[in-house]
């Protein structure tokens, strides 16, 4: 069991990026809540485990991702893709436009993009998680990982490109 | 490599990240000082994926929930380490533990039980407002019934001689309704406290590692939780004082 030291040391780094990330796959701040009090509540009684001390981060967006997949019980069911082609061109939609959104639109929008692609883009955006990382939390190969990247952020910017021009249309 | 190549490589570079230190990402942006319009590409690239990175690291975390997250931690080591003779009953109920230890990790997450019920006995405790203020045990069925929540429960004897003072369904758990019924012991309460007893009712199949139907007393966050189930229903019943206090309304 990690002592009461590291622990508070671990949470105080964590909680915040590990929330975000949580929020940005369930979009409802209790269920936010209880992802991330439940993987601390792992790290708590099976941190000890971990040996490699460099990957408690890693540990962590995996031990969430996994308690995630599990109450949505759909792990069996996602797909692996292998990168394919790349939408090298995005909905027109300029950095300004973006930054007159909030966050709860562009965390809405994400809600619309296909659940499987949900996770990956939020750790394209959210963290600095390295390619090789973000497969291990996902559980996924490298090249699946940036594949589900490229589709997920195309519909991205699709439903937030869209929004944006129904909102100057109306 | 040609200009498509480039960007192909390149839609995946977030700038300021450990992309940086990937060989094959400095390739294409070396690529990209020489050739104005993969530059430009490039320029829009970032800006669009700062913008986005800064919407999505906006997100609020609620207030309190560090301290929810390490006093959930003290709730589970604190206790333990306080009661005496601890070496001895761990050692007397080892092989209680490793049993009870093989069925947790076959049945795969009991501790979202322990979280629920961290969760629901913050949420009570904490100042909200009951939906509906009333004496009368059958408007508050009828309330909770209305709202979808669960209304065929069945109260402990003891806690059938307290008084009802309300109830809410405005707390949910993995997005399914928890009832609340909100009732006062009759000890003297601070002012603007109505309410120092309260018992929460889920669909057991919404919460895992659910305990058994004998009740479970257990100390969280300094209040006293007992916990079971009965048929298809969690039952958790949180009560500001000891165990003493808590099993009188059992």
């Amino acid at each position: 069991m990690a002592t009461g030291d590291d622990f508070e040391a671990i949470v105080a780094q964590y909680y915040e990026p590990l929330y975000q990330f949580a929020f940005s796959l369930t979009r409802a701040e209790a269920d936010a809540c209880d992802l991330t009090q439940q993987t601390f509540y792992v790290w708590a009684t099976k941190g000890h485990q971990l040996r490699d001390r460099s990957k408690v981060k890693t540990w962590l967006f995996t031990t969430l991702h996994r308690a995630f997949l599990e109450t949505r019980r759909r792990q069996t069911r996602f797909p692996h893709y292998e990168l394919s082609e790349v939408p090298l061109e995005l909905p027109a939609f300029s950095p300004q436009l973006i930054s007159e959104l909030d966050w709860a639109h562009v965390l809405a929008a994400l809600g619309k993009v296909d659940e499987i692609y949900q996770a990956p883009v939020a750790l394209f955006y959210m963290e600095d998680c390295s390619y090789k990382e973000i497969a291990e939390i996902l559980n996924v190969p490298v090249g699946t990982v940036k594949s589900r990247m490229a589709r997920g952020i195309a519909q991205l910017q699709r439903i937030l490109s869209d929004g944006v021009s129904g909102k100057a249309a109306s | 490599m040609t200009p498509s190549e480039v960007k192909r490589i390149l839609w995946f570079y977030r700038p300021g990240s450990a992309d940086d230190r990937d060989a094959e990402f400095n390739e294409a942006l070396r690529l990209c000082q020489s050739d104005p319009e993969l530059g430009a590409w490039l320029e829009e690239h970032c800006a669009t994926y700062a913008a986005l990175r800064a919407k999505f690291r906006q997100v609020a975390v609620p207030e309190g929930l560090k301290e929810q997250i390490l006093s959930e931690r003290k709730a589970h080591t604190v206790p333990m380490l306080r009661r005496p003779g601890l070496i001895a009953a761990a050692l007397a109920a080892f092989i209680f533990l490793a049993g009870v230890a093989l069925f947790w990790i076959r049945s795969g997450d009991t501790s979202e039980f322990a979280t629920y019920r961290l969760r629901m006995t913050s949420a009570a405790r904490r100042t909200y407002g009951m939906e509906l203020e009333t004496s009368n045990p059958a408007q508050v069925r009828s309330f909770l019934a209305q709202r979808h929540a669960v209304s065929d429960y069945s109260l402990p004897p003891g806690l059938q001689k307290a008084q009802v003072v309300g109830c809410t369904a405005a707390m949910s758990w993995r997005g399914h309704t928890v009832a609340m019924i909100c009732f006062k012991s009759g000890r003297p309460l601070p002012a603007g406290q109505t309410t120092d007893l309260w018992l929460l009712i889920a669909e057991d199949a919404t919460v895992s590692g659910v305990p058994s139907s004998m009740p479970t007393l257990a100390e969280v966050n300094g209040a006293a939780t007992a916990s079971w189930k009965e048929g298809n229903k969690l039952y958790l019943l949180i009560g500001e004082g000891d165990e003493n206090f808590l099993r009188q309304y059992l």
